[in-house]
């Protein structure tokens, strides 16, 4: 009698733990047999095969919200290109040196968020960005962008490839770097070659990015407090969007360090 | 839970309507519930009044098993349904098991409250 219920108990957790490990692989088609009993294996039974059912609807959900964010990523990076594409059609009927300069501004502007949707819909995890890939990527476009303005310009980069970021903050990270990259280019160096420093590090629990060229700097008499320029605006305000401290530095060139948590 | 003769008898259920406009619904011994049970249940039960909200007491205790796309049914937000509120009688393991589900993971959008003691989930029913 003793061996008879010995062996019920060992055949029944046998064929639930069966079904907990086929769960565990997310193989569902599965489920463990309840008897007339009425007794805790059946309990335990029904509730493995009802949690096996909620997990994989679960996992389905996912897989579908998955794909799904997948194409809003890739809908809106074509959209962002079609934008930048219209621009291009838009220029090339002026010859006017300022607003062909408005419009590789822009342009440059929604390929910096452009490159976000497009690492995001072809990584795996489709809301965070490895930040070194996406600067060295941005930094790509932004050569091609200035080729022809003939500023000879050499990159020097320091930068922290563990650092991951989430969509939301990298979008003005990218809007900033793009400023201060297209900033060096158009005016840091008139009359001779220059290097660009990028360095992206974390520092006592704080992220620091650190912009600086060697260029002319800025006029001695410059105010940052009363900014006229579009481009440094638009660097103080994401700054403040990504609740960072925001440093000057003017001595030999113009540099700006964002220390932010 | 007395069935009385007025009762429905579906695949899986007895249900009916109680004296005290509290519906009923006995859920037959080892009934594995499918989405087509739960269907046929709840036109059932919303045929009783058609312009009127009322309780339902579901006796679950010889429940065998309930398919998930039955719970989600029961779970639907927005479903046209006269009923107010769910008291839930369990007893066996398996009821116990089956009714917790309703209290978490396929939580119906009306109040709904487990019991075993019939008397005291008429209570609550009538209370609401």
């Amino acid at each position: 009698m003793i061996r008879e219920n010995d062996d019920y108990i060992q055949e029944r957790t046998n064929s639930i733990l069966d079904v907990i490990m086929s769960f565990a692989r997310l193989e569902f088609n599965v489920q463990t047999e309840i008897s007339s009993n009425h007794d805790v294996f059946d309990a335990i039974a029904a509730g493995v095969n009802m949690l096996g059912e909620e997990l994989e609807n679960s996992v389905v959900t996912i897989k579908e919200k998955e794909s799904l964010l997948k194409e809003v990523h890739h809908r809106v990076k074509n959209n962002l290109q079609i934008i930048a594409s219209l621009m291009n059609l838009q220029a090339a009927s002026s010859t006017d040196p300022v607003f062909l300069e408005l419009i590789r501004e822009c342009k440059n502007r929604i390929h910096s968020m452009s490159i976000i949707h497009e690492m995001l819909y072809q990584s795996k995890d489709l809301s965070k960005i490895n930040a070194t890939v996406y600067i060295k990527h941005l930094i790509l476009g932004l050569e091609s962008s200035f080729y022809m303005q003939h500023v000879k310009v050499d990159f020097q980069l320091n930068l922290d490839e563990r650092i991951i970021l989430e969509a939301d903050r990298m979008i003005p990270l990218g809007l900033i770097l793009n400023e201060a990259i297209s900033n060096s280019y158009k005016y840091a160096f008139p009359d001779r070659a220059g290097t660009i420093e990028i360095s992206f590090m974390t520092e006592n629990d704080q992220y620091v990015l650190l912009i600086k060229d060697n260029g002319i700097g800025l006029p001695a008499d410059y105010d940052v407090h009363k900014i006229s320029s579009l481009g440094l605006q638009l660097i103080v305000t994401l700054a403040e969007q990504l609740d960072a401290e925001l440093l000057w530095h003017r001595e030999e060139g113009l540099g700006f360090e964002f220390r932010f948590k | 839970m007395k069935i009385p003769s007025t009762a429905h008898e579906l695949r899986c259920y007895y249900t009916w309507m109680g004296t005290d406009g509290i519906a009923r619904t006995k859920v037959k011994e080892n009934a594995e519930v499918t989405l087509e049970d739960a269907r046929a249940n709840s036109v059932l039960v919303n045929s009783f009044f058609v312009d009127e909200k009322f309780p339902i007491l579901i006796d679950s205790r010889g429940i065998k098993s309930i398919s998930r796309e039955a719970r989600s049914f029961f779970t639907t937000n927005g479903r046209a349904t006269n009923t107010m509120a769910f008291a839930i009688l369990i007893d066996s393991a398996v009821s116990k098991v089956v009714g917790n589900f309703f209290l978490g993971i396929n939580k119906p959008a009306v109040p709904t409250k487990l019991f075993v003691d019939e008397e005291l989930a008429l209570q609550w029913l009538r209370n609401l």
